[in-house]
């Protein structure tokens, strides 16, 4: 293990090295996008803290109101637990961003207990003590990187039996809180920049796509969620206008309501 | 040399071939996804956080991939792109929604790794294309890693 770190770092140095000395060949300056539709891979979907740490840039932000701990309904519908889930993890990240170590051990825990929920919590309970670790030595980094690896370790977990779709149930629920995060920072301190950040519309079509997918969920909450987002895309769908304060208002008033949807039993 | 050492030296270089083999056929996108870290490493002394999902595939040479991505205004990001395959050519461009060149100019390329830079001047999504432009393999595996800060 020893010998692969040092071989890693010696490789970071050479790859630094390459950096300075190689240089990329001329891209041309505009592309056909159109002709680019069969090969377009699916959409990553940003973590809640890219977000954040956009939204951070535009003026402090007290993070500490957006801090939630409570402990919620708990599920048996795997569809629920993941929605959950993805929300929860969502909240680990607002409580790295308010450095509230108390709220991210207990959010650390509670996406273990989910996880041993929906049957993968094999796979994260190394994430889950390490953001246990990380936030005693308050190293709030490493909080963020374990609860990145705790999504992803998830998701592959999910993906590897074929459960693929309660994956992007995960990335749905993170969605929708981080949403509902940035739209009550912007209703407070409004200001175009902040409400710029919710032109996501590629992102919330692909989520309607996978929600379309997913009749076999016999959810009330999903059906919300689904009629919900179409509300959602003309408020954000504005090509070049920018996103009035009305419309962030709409959004947080939307996303507050599944939020509240996500963590209440029907 | 006698029939036991001759026998011993046969089955030691069967091994290695096996062995060379087994990298041959085993190679794959979580090879090129370790190349594509390795090149993310020195931006992660600058503050960048990288982002455990990837994107993967292979590609035969000349051909391009496209993926879609969310970017914010507000931060900055470089993509990576790594191949496990050593005498291939890789390279990586970002593109605006309208189809427009949108990286900074101090993107790089070489060997296994090549590297694009931003900082969006509008939140929304961008198209980041990857490409084999040349491989002595049939299909080159590749992965595609980001970081912001």
């Amino acid at each position: 293990m020893l010998l692969f770190t040092k071989h890693l770092k010696l490789s970071a140095i050479a790859v630094a090295g390459l950096a300075l000395c190689a240089h990329a060949a001329q891209a041309p300056q505009r592309i056909d996008i159109k002709q680019l539709s069969k090969t377009v891979e699916d959409v990553v979907v940003p973590l809640p803290n890219e977000i954040f740490g956009a939204l951070n840039k535009l003026g402090a932000v007290n993070w500490k109101e957006h801090v939630r701990t409570d402990k919620g309904a708990s599920f048996t519908e795997r569809p629920r637990i993941a929605l959950l889930l993805g929300t929860v993890i969502a909240d680990g990240f607002v409580a790295v961003q308010a450095e509230d170590a108390p709220a991210v051990k207990e959010i650390g825990q509670k996406v273990l207990t989910l996880a041993k929920g929906i049957g993968v919590g094999n796979s994260i309970t190394p994430h889950a003590k390490a953001i246990t670790e990380a936030a005693d030595k308050r190293d709030w980094e490493s909080v963020r990187q374990e609860l990145d690896r705790t999504q992803n370790s998830v998701q592959q977990a999910m993906n590897e039996v074929h459960d693929e779709k309660l994956s992007q149930l995960v990335s749905l629920g993170g969605w929708l809180r981080g949403t509902e995060v940035l739209t009550s920072v912007v209703t407070k301190h409004f200001s175009p920049d902040g409400a710029e950040l919710l032109h996501q519309p590629d992102l919330l079509s692909y989520f309607q796509t996978r929600l379309e997918r997913m009749p076999e969920y016999k959810v009330p909450i999903l059906h919300e969620i689904q009629e919900a987002l179409v509300d959602v895309k003309p408020l954000i769908d504005v090509g070049n206008r920018p996103i009035p304060r009305e419309s962030v208002k709409k959004i947080n008033d939307i996303t507050t309501r599944l939020g509240n949807g996500i963590v209440t039993r029907d | 040399m006698t029939p036991f050492v001759k026998i011993l030296f046969g089955q030691v270089i069967l091994l290695a071939m096996l062995g060379l083999f087994r990298l041959t056929a085993f190679a794959s996108v979580d090879d090129a996804q370790t190349f594509a870290l390795q090149a993310a490493e020195p931006y992660v002394k600058q503050g960048f956080q990288v982002r455990e999902d990837y994107w993967g595939g292979d590609l035969g040479s000349g051909e391009k991939k496209a993926v879609r991505q969310q970017l914010f205004k507000g931060n900055e990001y470089w993509f990576w792109l790594g191949t496990e395959v050593e005498r291939a050519k890789i390279s990586v461009h970002i593109y605006d929604s309208d189809g427009k060149l949108a990286e900074d100019p101090d993107g790089w390329e070489k060997g296994h790794f090549a590297a694009a830079h931003v900082i969006p001047k509008t939140t929304g999504s961008y198209f980041i294309i990857v490409s084999v432009e040349d491989s002595p393999e049939e299909r080159t595996h590749w992965a595609l890693v980001y970081g912001f800060r």
